[in-house]
């Protein structure tokens, strides 16, 4: 007698009709032997399901964190030179439109000038740096990330109130913003640079 | 190392699609053990399950926005979990060493059957094999949906289950037939 596969015993157990299970369960009725293979096959599987639990020896949520936030600063300072950039042309098309006629540069406009240019030099020390390839610990992670949000909240304020025209454009709102601007983006080049040099990374 | 239970998971949901870290970490207390013990059955070393624990729920995190509450979470979760195992393997692509074992055990054999405990006999066999068994038969996976997660056939998910249970049965000392 020609007994079932493992195949077939397997296919006997699925939900539904398979094509062939017919003549295989009359012959399963037959066979002793078969029916005891399935029987065995049945409690194995059983035994499997009931196995200890493996549980974790250390805790990974840390490592899960440290990416997230990792993958969140990314995010933000893609962000932060995408909006610099939208800044810096709404800019220059303002003036443009305001001022066909080049004027003396305002002592209030100096001022803006190179609250600019100092925000600009602090993101390329931070991108210098490179703080995607550093490794925080929780209590710095998290002050490093409460910055970028609070850079990022003043860039979408710059940007409405960019957006919004003039007279704002170097009103006292503007300048206000990018000060606010420039000594976060100090803070968190503290964070990142004095704490490398600290460690002497 | 604090657990959170499964069942209050689904509460926290909401607060986790809005970014809330403590929600985010609440799902991750509620899912690391079974996650855990997926990945530690289908993969060869400590390390990778681990690694593919913070696959997962480096996976669920960002992903968890897009959840849309018309399944069960763990089963959202527990398929975002195989599917990392299985990419794992892939990666890995660790040697078939049960054929390897075979011959071993034929030579050892000699007159008695060499029964083996459930736990090393799972062990023993080659990653596909232990992954489609796992699937299968413990986490009530179908064929069409593990060769789904594999990029398989259906019939390549039943063979690999079969070879599997031809084994075990031969390490466990279960023949009865021949």
């Amino acid at each position: 007698m020609t007994h079932l596969t493992m195949e077939q015993l397997l296919a006997l157990r699925e939900p539904g009709v398979e094509p062939g299970t017919a003549s295989q369960r009359e012959h399963m009725e037959a066979c002793e032997t078969c029916r005891l293979e399935l029987e065995r096959l049945e409690q194995r599987s059983a035994r499997l399901r009931a196995l200890p639990t493996l549980r974790p020896s250390r805790d990974q949520w840390p490592r899960v964190a440290g990416r997230l936030n990792a993958a969140r600063r990314q995010r933000r300072i893609r962000w932060m030179t995408a909006g610099a950039m939208v800044l810096a042309a709404s800019l220059a098309l303002a003036l443009l439109v305001r001022r066909p006629v080049p004027a003396p540069a305002t002592a209030s406009q100096q001022e803006l000038t190179s609250l600019q240019q100092r925000s600009r030099a602090l993101e390329a020390a931070i991108d210098a740096y490179d703080p995607d390839a550093r490794v925080l610990d929780g209590r710095t992670s998290r002050v490093a990330a409460d910055l970028e949000d609070r850079i990022a909240d003043v860039d979408r304020r710059l940007e409405r109130t960019e957006l919004a025209g003039p007279p704002g454009l170097n009103g006292p709102d503007v300048m206000q913003l990018w000060q606010e601007r420039v000594g976060l983006l100090d803070a968190l080049v503290d964070v990142h640079v004095t704490r490398a040099s600290n460690v002497g990374l | 190392m604090d657990s959170y239970p499964i069942a209050n998971a689904e509460s926290v949901v909401a607060r986790a699609q809005e970014g809330d870290a403590a929600a985010l970490e609440a799902l991750f207390r509620a899912f690391e053990v079974p996650v855990y013990n997926l990945a530690r059955r289908i993969c060869r070393t400590t390390e990778d399950a681990e690694d593919v624990v913070q696959e997962t729920f480096f996976e669920v995190c960002r992903s968890i926005g897009r959840y849309r509450q018309d399944g069960s979470l763990w089963g959202w979760v527990r398929t975002i979990a195989a599917s990392k195992a299985l990419m794992r393997l892939r990666r890995n692509k660790y040697r078939d060493t049960d054929e390897l074992h075979d011959e071993v055990l034929e030579i050892r054999r000699e007159d008695t059957a060499l029964r083996m405990d459930l736990e090393a006999a799972l062990e023993r066999l080659n990653e596909t094999s232990r992954a489609v068994v796992w699937l299968h038969d413990v986490e009530g996976y179908t064929h069409d949906e593990i060769a789904g997660m594999m990029g398989k056939t259906p019939s390549f998910s039943k063979s690999q289950l079969a070879r599997a249970h031809v084994r075990l049965r031969k390490w466990l000392g279960e023949e009865v037939l021949g």
